[in-house]
C-alpha cells in the first residue's frame, strides 16, 4: 500500500512518454512560437509602413471648413448676396444617454427656442447609437446664443452647436435671375452664384483630424493638420440695383396693366461697354427661399389634390419661375429687328437717308406664289414715305424692299457679324441657341421669301440679349460689345480689380451709319404725330427706339394668336449710354387695350427711362413747350395783396378766380406747394370768405386729359400727372384716377391721374 | 474503479502538513502574464466602453480585475488540492461537461447564430471551457488505466476518439469550431504523451484534416472565413474587415509600438479588441519588442509546465500537467495565429488577456492544478536533496 500511497497516479512516466513530451515541448514551446515571432516580425517590421499608412488613412477624417463665400456687390457696392455666420444645432443622443441627461428637458428647451416640435426631438434622442442628429440647420446668432445659454444653464453635453454659414440676399427677389441662389453646403446652384462659384468659394480650407470609427474625436490621440484655404473673392457685378429696381417695378406694373400671360423680360445694358445694368425676368423668386412659388402659382398648386401630379406641377412651376427669359427664351423679334436691316442697308450704301419708299399695302418677292404678296400691317398702305417715316411707321413693305436690296448673302453675313448666330457668351448659364434658316435655304436665289420675312424680324428666333447686343452696336458707333455681368473682384486691400479689359468689342458698322440710325430712331419716339414709339417719350430726354409686335408663328399654325410685344430704346439719343429692351409675352385680349409694342412695351420703357436716367446722372432738359405743359407748383400768395397775388399766379402759369371781398388774400386753393396741371385756375379767397363744403370726386376715366382737368375744376378740384411729354390732345385719355369716383374730399384736393395714349391708328402690329 | 463516495470527497491530502512549495517560476510567470493581461484589458477596452452610453470607461477593466483577483484565489485553492482528487473527479466532471454541452443547446444564449453560452446573473460562461479541462482529466485517467496497452487501437485510440467524438459532436451542434479544434488538439497531445502508436496519428490526422476541410468549405460562414484568410483585403469592409483591422493594428505598432494606452485602432476600428483580438492591441501599443516579450513569457510558462510535467512522480500528474500545458500552448498559438492571419479566423481567446471572467477562472484553476502537482515535484526534489 505504501507503493500506492506514493504513486497515486500510477508509476512515474516512462522514457517513451518523457521523450515524446520533450518533442511536444519543443513543438509547442519553441517551434510554434518561433513561427509566431517570425510572423510578427514580418507584419510589424517589414509591413509596418504599409499597414500604418493604411491604418492612418482610415483614421484620418477630413473636415471641409466653410471659409465663407465671397460677397456679391452691385456696381455701387451695394450688397446683393452675403454670407453670414450662423450656427447649426444638433444633439448627440449617445452622449445624452451616456451622461444620463434628461432628454425631456432637452426636447422641451430646444423646442421652445428653435420652434422644432418637442416630439421630434424626443424621437431623435431615442436613437442612442447616434452621435449626430440635426435639430435646426443654420440658425441666427441670437437664437444660437439662447441655445448656448440653455446648454450652459443645465450643463448639457448632449446639445451641440456647430458653426455654419448662410447666404443672405438683402434685396430679396431683386435681380434674382442674375444673382441666382446657393443650395445646401453653400454651393452656387444658379445665376452668378453658379457662374462665379469657384471665385466666390475660393479653395476651401480643410482640417484633417484623427477620428475613431464613429467619426468623433479619438481618445488620447490628438492629431490635427490644417490645410490652408484660399479665401473666396468678393465679386462686383455690373448690375445697378436702382436700375434693376425700376426695371422690375415697371415690368411688374406692365404685367398687371396689360394682363401679361406668359411672363416678361427686361434688359438694361450700357451700350458702350456691354455691362448689363439690369436684367429682369418675371415671375421671379426670392433667392433666400428659392423653392417658394409665387402666390398665383401656389394657388394653382393648391388646387391639385393628387400628390404625384402636385409634385410634377410644382417642378414645372419652379422651373418656369427660375427660367431667365432674357437669355433662355428665344422669340421672333419682329419689328425691333428692322433696325438691323436698316443698319445693313445704310452701311452698304444701298439706301440714302433722303430716299423715298412707296407702300401700297402689299409686295411680292421672288419665290412668292403668283398674286400672293406680303401684306403690310397697314393693308391700305403707307403710301409714299421717307426712310425715317418707314421706320416711324414700321412699314413692312418698305423694309422688305430694303432687305431685298441688301440681298440674302450679305444679309446672312451681317446676321453673323451681329453675333446673332452665336450665344452672347455672357457669364450666366442657360443661354438659348438662336434658330435661323440654314444658309442654303436662306440664300436661295430663286426664293427670297425667307429674306423678305427676316427683313422685318420674322421666321427666326433669337434671345432678347442677342437683340439688345445687336441694336446697341447699331447706335453706339458700330461696336458689337460683349455683354457681361462681372465688373471686377475686390482684392485683399479692398481695391476693385477690374475685369473690363477682357471684354473686347468688335467693329461691325461705321460711325456715320450709326449716327443715321440714331437720328432715325429718335424720330420714331419723339415724333408725336407719326412715331409708333411715341409712348416711350420722356419729357426732357432724347430717346430713340423701335417697337415690335410679333405673332408667334408656331402657334399661328394651330389658329392660336399670341403676341410678344416689345420695345427697344436707348438714351440719350445723340450719345447713347443705356439701352433698354422690354418684352411682354402674350398680353391678354381681355384688357380691351390694343395689343402692340407701341401701346404696351413703349410706355413701360418710357417710365423706366424716366426713373433710370436721373439715377445715371442724366438730368432732363425740357423744351419751352414741355415746360408749359408740365404740372406747376402752386405758389404761396396768402397774405399778399390781390394785385401782387394775381401777378405771381399768372407768372407761374396758372389763371385765378377771386372769391369774396377784401384787400388781402386770406386763403387759397389748392394749398401752396402742390403741383397741379398747368393752366389750372387757382381760387383766391379775400377777407373772411370761406372755402366750400366737401366735394365728390367725379368719374374721370375715359375722358381726355383736358376734359378731366375741366371737370375737376368745376368741382373746385385739381389734377396732377406725371408729365408724359405728349401734347394733351384727344387721344390722351385718363386710364386711372388716384381717388376713386364718389369719394368725398375737401375742396382744392389734388387728384393724381394716369394717362394713356390710345392713338392706335399709327401703331404698327409689326 | 474501486473508489467510493467518501473517497470522492476526500481532501485529506490538502490538510497534510509540510507539503512542498508551489513552483515559483511557474507561479510568477502566471501572475506576470495575468497582470499584463488585465492591464491590456484596461487599455484595449477603454475606448469601446467609453463610447458605450450604458457603460463606464473602466467597465470591462473593473470586472476583469475582479475576476483576476478571485481567479488568483481559485488558483491558490486548486494548488492546495491533491491531483488524486482531480483524478477521482475525472469521470464525473466529463459527464457533467457533456450534460452542460447538451443543456446549452437547449437553454443557452444565442449569439451570432451560435449557442455557446449560459448567462446566469449577469455572468456568462461557456461549458466548452469546462469540457476542455474535463477531457484532459478523463483522458489522463484512461491513459493511466490502459498503461501497457496504449499501442493498440482498442485501448490507445478508440476510447479517446469516443470521448472526443462525443464532446466535439456536441460542440459542432452549437456550433463552436475553435473549441472543437482545441479539444481535438489536446486529445492528440495526451495520446501522443500517453504512448499511442504513431501510425494512428497519421491515420487520425488525415481524417481530422479531411473533416476540417469538409467543414470549412461546406459551411457558408466558414468558407467566407477561408476567402477572408487567403486575401483579407479583397473584401476589407465586410468579411475581411476584422482581420484587416487586426493587421493594421499590428502593423501600426512597428518595432517599439505606439505606447501603452495609445492604440489608435482600438478606437472602435478593431472589433473584439478586448476579447479575441486583444493581442493586436498589444502589438500596436507595445510594438514588436513588447509582443515578443509577451510571447516569450507564454513560451516560458508553457515550457515550465511541460518541465514540471516531466518531473512529476506519478503518471496521472504528468499527463494532467502536460495536457494543461498543451491546452495553454494550443490556445496561445492559435489565438496569435488568428490575429496575425496565419490561420483562418476563428474565435479563440488569449489566455489571461482576453476579457472574460469564467474562462479566466478556469484558466487560473488549471494553472492551480499544475501548481498543485508542482508541490509534489518540489517535495520529491527536496527529498532527493536530503
Amino acid at each position: 500500500m505504501a507503493h500506492n500511497k506514493v504513486n497515486k497516479g500510477g508509476r512515474p512516466p516512462d522514457k517513451k512518454m518523457l521523450s515524446r513530451t520533450l518533442i511536444l515541448m519543443l513543438v509547442c514551446g519553441l517551434a510554434a512560437f518561433s513561427v509566431l515571432i517570425g510572423r510578427l516580425f514580418y507584419l510589424q517590421i517589414i509591413k509596418h509602413s504599409e499597414y500604418e499608412a493604411l491604418a492612418i488613412e482610415q483614421q484620418l477624417r477630413e473636415t471641409v471648413l466653410d471659409n465663407g463665400r465671397g460677397t456679391i456687390y452691385d456696381r455701387n457696392m451695394n450688397i446683393l448676396a452675403i454670407s453670414a455666420d450662423v450656427e447649426t444645432i444638433y444633439i448627440s443622443p449617445a452622449e445624452i444617454a451616456m451622461h444620463g441627461e434628461d432628454a425631456n428637458l432637452i426636447a422641451e428647451g430646444l423646442s421652445e427656442i428653435l420652434g422644432v416640435s418637442r416630439e421630434k426631438i424626443l424621437e431623435m434622442s431615442e436613437d442612442t447609437s447616434s452621435w449626430y442628429k440635426t435639430v435646426a440647420r443654420r440658425v441666427e446668432a441670437d437664437v444660437a446664443e439662447k441655445v448656448r445659454e440653455f446648454k450652459n444653464e443645465y450643463s448639457l453635453k448632449g446639445i451641440k452647436i456647430e458653426a455654419d454659414t448662410k447666404r443672405y440676399y438683402p434685396y430679396g427677389s431683386l435681380a434674382s435671375h442674375v444673382i441666382g441662389y446657393t443650395g445646401y453646403e453653400n454651393i452656387g446652384l444658379s445665376g452668378m452664384e453658379l457662374s462665379l462659384d469657384n471665385a466666390l468659394s475660393g479653395e476651401k480650407g480643410r482640417v484633417v483630424k484623427i477620428k475613431n470609427a464613429y467619426g468623433t474625436d479619438m481618445l488620447y490621440t490628438k492629431f490635427e493638420e490644417y490645410i490652408a484655404r484660399e479665401e473666396g473673392r468678393d465679386a462686383v457685378l455690373t448690375i445697378d440695383s436702382s436700375i434693376q429696381y425700376y426695371l422690375e417695378k415697371h415690368l411688374k406694373q406692365a404685367i398687371a396693366d396689360y394682363d401679361i400671360q406668359n411672363g416678361a423680360a427686361a434688359i438694361a445694358m450700357d451700350v458702350n461697354t456691354g455691362e448689363i445694368l439690369g436684367m429682369a425676368s418675371m415671375g421671379n423668386f426670392d433667392p433666400n427661399n428659392y423653392q417658394l412659388l409665387g402666390e398665383k402659382d401656389q394657388q394653382l398648386l393648391d388646387e391639385v389634390s393628387n400628390e404625384e401630379e402636385k409634385e410634377n406641377l410644382r417642378a414645372t412651376l419652379q422651373q418656369k419661375m427660375w427660367r431667365n427669359k432674357a437669355i433662355s427664351d428665344t422669340y421672333e423679334p419682329g419689328s425691333t429687328f428692322k433696325i438691323i436691316t436698316l443698319a445693313m442697308a445704310l452701311e452698304e450704301g444701298l439706301v440714302g437717308e433722303n430716299e423715298h419708299f412707296y407702300c401700297g399695302g402689299r409686295i411680292s418677292v421672288i419665290g412668292d406664289a403668283a398674286g400672293k404678296g406680303r401684306k403690310c400691317w397697314k393693308t391700305t398702305g403707307h403710301g409714299d414715305q421717307t426712310l425715317t417715316q418707314c421706320m416711324q411707321h414700321s412699314c413692312n413693305v418698305a423694309l422688305i424692299q430694303i432687305g431685298q436690296r441688301v440681298g440674302a448673302d450679305k444679309f446672312y453675313d451681317y446676321v453673323e457679324a451681329f453675333g446673332l448666330f452665336d450665344e452672347s457668351g455672357i457669364e450666366l448659364g442657360g443661354e438659348a441657341d438662336s434658330l435661323w434658316w440654314n444658309e442654303e435655304i436662306f440664300c436661295d436665289e430663286n426664293n427670297l421669301t425667307q429674306l423678305a420675312a427676316a427683313s422685318f424680324g420674322q421666321t427666326f428666333t433669337i434671345t432678347p440679349l442677342q437683340l439688345i447686343r445687336a441694336v446697341s452696336a447699331c447706335v453706339n458707333g458700330g461696336k458689337l460689345v460683349q455683354p457681361h455681368f462681372v465688373k471686377g473682384f475686390v482684392d485683399d486691400s479692398g481695391k476693385i480689380i477690374s475685369t473690363d479689359e477682357q471684354f473686347v468689342s468688335k467693329k461691325v458698322l461705321s460711325e456715320s451709319t450709326s449716327e443715321s440710325i440714331r437720328e432715325i430712331l429718335e424720330q420714331v419716339v419723339c415724333d408725336t404725330k407719326e412715331g409708333t414709339g411715341k409712348n416711350a417719350y420722356v419729357a426732357g430726354y432724347r430717346i430713340g427706339g423701335k417697337t415690335g409686335t410679333s405673332t408667334k408663328t408656331v402657334l399661328e399654325a394651330d389658329g392660336t394668336k399670341e403676341y410678344i410685344v416689345s420695345f427697344i430704346g436707348f438714351a440719350p439719343a445723340d450719345e447713347p449710354e443705356i439701352c433698354i429692351l422690354v418684352l411682354l409675352d402674350n398680353p391678354s385680349s381681355k384688357t380691351g387695350l390694343y395689343i402692340s409694342g407701341g401701346n404696351m412695351a413703349a410706355p413701360t420703357v418710357g417710365k423706366m427711362f424716366a426713373d433710370i436716367l436721373p439715377c445715371m446722372g442724366i438730368m432732363p432738359v425740357y423744351t419751352e413747350e414741355e415746360k408749359e405743359l408740365m404740372d406747376k407748383v402752386v405758389p404761396d400768395v396768402v397774405g399778399l395783396s390781390l394785385g401782387e397775388a394775381e401777378k405771381i399766379i399768372k407768372e407761374t402759369g396758372f389763371s385765378c378766380e377771386v372769391r369774396g371781398e377784401g384787400e388781402y388774400i386770406s386763403d387759397m386753393l389748392p394749398s401752396p406747394g402742390n403741383a397741379v396741371a398747368s393752366k389750372s385756375q387757382i381760387l383766391l379767397y379775400l377777407g373772411d370768405s370761406k372755402q366750400g363744403n366737401d366735394r365728390e370726386v367725379p368719374s374721370l376715366i375715359g375722358l381726355s386729359y383736358a376734359e378731366a382737368v375741366a371737370k375737376l375744376a368745376y368741382n373746385d378740384l385739381y389734377a396732377s400727372t406725371d408729365f408724359c411729354g405728349l401734347p394733351y390732345d384727344e387721344t390722351i385719355l385718363v386710364s386711372e384716377q388716384e381717388v376713386i369716383q364718389g369719394t368725398m374730399v375737401k375742396a382744392g384736393e389734388v387728384i393724381e391721374l394716369e394717362l394713356i395714349d390710345v392713338d392706335t391708328a399709327i401703331y404698327g402690329l409689326y | 474503479m474501486e473508489y467510493s463516495e467518501n473517497r470522492l470527497l476526500d481532501l485529506s491530502y490538502a490538510h497534510r502538513p509540510k507539503k512542498g512549495k508551489v513552483d515559483t517560476p511557474f507561479a510568477v510567470l502566471t501572475l506576470l502574464l495575468l497582470a499584463i493581461g488585465v492591464m491590456m484589458v484596461l487599455s484595449a477596452s477603454f475606448a469601446r466602453a467609453y463610447y458605450d452610453p450604458d457603460k463606464k470607461a473602466t467597465y470591462y477593466f473593473t470586472r476583469q480585475l475582479c475576476f483576476a483577483l478571485s481567479g488568483c484565489g481559485i488558483m491558490y485553492l486548486a494548488s492546495l488540492i491533491p491531483i488524486s482528487f482531480f483524478r477521482r473527479w475525472a469521470f464525473p466532471s466529463l459527464a457533467c461537461a457533456l450534460a452542460l454541452l447538451l443543456l446549452v443547446l437547449v437553454a443557452g444564449t444565442e449569439a451570432n447564430g451560435a449557442k455557446r453560452w449560459f448567462s446566469i446573473a449577469g455572468v456568462s460562461f461557456q461549458p466548452s471551457e469546462i469540457a476542455k479541462l474535463a477531457v484532459i482529466l478523463f483522458d489522463a485517467q484512461l491513459i493511466c488505466k490502459y498503461k501497457g496497452k496504449m499501442h493498440s487501437f482498442a485501448y490507445g485510440v478508440f476510447p479517446f476518439a469516443l470521448v472526443a467524438v462525443l464532446v466535439v459532436g456536441l460542440l459542432i451542434l452549437e456550433p463552436h469550431l475553435s473549441a472543437s479544434i482545441i479539444i481535438l488538439g489536446v486529445t492528440a497531445a495526451l495520446m501522443f504523451m500517453g504512448g499511442t502508436s504513431l501510425k494512428w496519428f497519421v491515420v487520425l490526422g488525415s481524417v481530422a484534416v479531411a473533416a476540417l476541410a469538409i467543414m470549412a468549405f461546406g459551411m457558408d460562414y466558414s468558407s467566407d472565413r477561408i476567402s477572408a484568410w487567403l486575401d483579407p483585403f479583397a473584401d476589407s469592409s465586410d468579411t475581411g474587415y476584422q482581420i484587416v483591422q487586426s493587421l493594421y493594428s499590428i502593423g501600426s505598432g512597428g518595432l517599439s509600438g505606439l505606447g501603452l494606452g495609445q492604440s489608435r485602432q482600438k478606437n472602435l476600428y478593431l472589433p473584439e479588441e478586448h476579447n479575441d483580438f486583444i493581442f493586436a492591441v498589444v502589438c500596436e501599443e507595445l510594438g514588436f519588442i513588447g509582443a515578443c516579450a509577451i510571447l516569450v513569457l507564454f513560451a516560458l510558462l508553457i515550457l515550465r509546465g511541460f518541465w514540471l510535467a516531466m518531473h512529476c512522480r506519478d503518471r496521472y500528474s504528468f499527463l494532467v500537467c502536460g495536457g494543461i500545458s498543451s491546452l495553454l500552448a494550443i490556445q496561445v498559438i492559435l489565438n496569435v495565429a488568428v490575429v496575425t492571419n496565419l490561420v483562418p479566423c476563428t474565435g479563440i481567446s488569449l489566455p489571461f488577456f482576453s476579457y472574460g471572467g469564467t474562462a479566466l477562472w478556469l484558466q487560473l484553476g488549471e494553472m492551480g492544478i499544475i501548481l498543485s502537482a508542482s508541490r509534489r515535484v518540489n517535495e520529491k526534489i527536496n527529498k532527493g536533496s536530503k
